[in-house]
């Protein structure tokens, strides 16, 4: 990877102290920051319509069941990070003009996969206090030995035994959201109520093909990229160990941006499409920090 | 009062697999050999045998905790 220039960062950093360092990796963050993410509005609602058209397409048979089932599974997948962007108020932060679109954009969409939006936020916001802490930390469940068992393991927990949603809820009542579990459980059973509705009245294999089965390989997808890669091996804690950078087989739009998932955990206000710039532009601070860049 | 609605929520997600496997995967499985042309076993409907076969595997995801 080609070093990018820094308008920001002088030529030779080793003279500079870990302070100095800090206030030129901030000074970045702050360069690729602020600025309203047209892109995460337009890609949120965006893909909520695109979802929805879905449905009438299929069942009028205007489109074939199977292309409604590729296609629902990858707007399932594009679900998470627009709202990934919402939990951090990127969109907008409490008491500013654009607050509302930021709730707005977070509780109109992370019912598709079903999860209530302040679940997502709050349990990630621990995660980000607490990354790969095996107590603290609600997606150290997701930590595994390699990539197939990281898979296995994101099935695993979604089995109704399975460890994660025990975490979720320990780290909800640890903040005082104890009442998100329920409302988790609300979304989880008027999703049931919608599917056994639809089975029972003669489209089973839509509601099947359609949600169900999108939904389940899309939270396999989200979490192998968006938990497992950017933290494996999940054993270091602290700023600059707990997340990782990796050149990604599948690029920067398979990882879904995950691959620069380093400058997210430093400076959680950046917009995702800004990332990978602010990764280039910090990567020679990332290295004298001892950041795993992986050669990225 | 908050403990009768606790036990009965407990209940409740303890049943869900079981409650899941009828509620869809009955009609997943008798719908899904309807379409593709499958005849059921010894004579049975396709909605019996997806009955014996989903409320089964319901009944061990509910006893067992895993569907897998």
């Amino acid at each position: 990877m080609t070093a990018q220039t820094s308008d920001i960062l002088p030529a030779d950093l080793s003279g500079l102290s870990d302070a100095e360092l800090l206030k030129l990796e901030r000074k970045i963050a702050r360069k690729h920051s602020g600025m309203f993410p047209w892109l995460m509005v337009i890609w949120g609602f965006g893909n909520l319509a695109f979802w929805l058209a879905l449905w009438p397409l299929v069942f009028l048979g205007i489109m074939p069941l199977w292309l409604g089932f590729i296609l629902s599974t990858i707007s399932l997948s594009l679900v998470y990070l627009p709202t990934h962007d919402a939990q951090h108020d990127i969109i907008g932060r409490p008491g500013t003009k654009w607050r509302w679109l930021n709730e707005l954009l977070g509780h109109a969409t992370t019912w598709m996969i079903i999860t209530p939006f302040n679940a997502f936020r709050f349990t990630h916001l621990e995660h980000h206090k607490h990354a790969n802490n095996p107590q603290l930390d609600p997606d150290y469940s997701c930590s595994s030995a390699g990539p197939w068992s990281a898979l296995w393991s994101t099935i695993r927990q979604r089995q109704p035994d399975g460890q994660k949603e025990g975490d979720y809820g320990a780290a909800l009542e640890r903040q005082g959201r104890g009442d998100l579990m329920l409302l988790a459980l609300a979304y989880k059973l008027a999703f049931f109520a919608v599917l056994f509705t639809l089975a029972w009245t003669g489209h089973a294999l839509e509601a099947f093909f359609m949600w169900w089965l999108p939904y389940h390989i899309s939270m396999t997808y989200l979490v192998f990229y968006l938990s497992w890669a950017p933290h494996h091996p999940g054993v270091q804690q602290g700023r600059y160990k707990d997340t990782r950078s990796w050149k990604s087989a599948v690029g920067n739009i398979g990882t879904m941006g995950m691959q620069f998932h380093t400058v997210h955990h430093l400076h959680p206000y950046i917009p995702l499409d800004r990332t990978p710039a602010a990764y280039r532009e910090m990567r020679p601070i990332l290295l004298a920090r001892g950041v795993e860049t992986g050669g990225l | 009062m908050e403990t009768v609605i606790g036990a009965i929520l407990g209940a409740l997600v303890k049943l869900l697999p079981l409650i899941f496997a009828f509620g869809l995967l009955v009609p997943v499985i008798a719908q899904g050999m309807d379409a593709a042309g499958l005849a059921a076993p010894f004579g049975l409907s396709s909605l019996v045998f997806a009955m014996i076969v989903a409320g089964s595997w319901g009944l061990f995801a509910t006893l067992k905790g895993r569907w897998i």
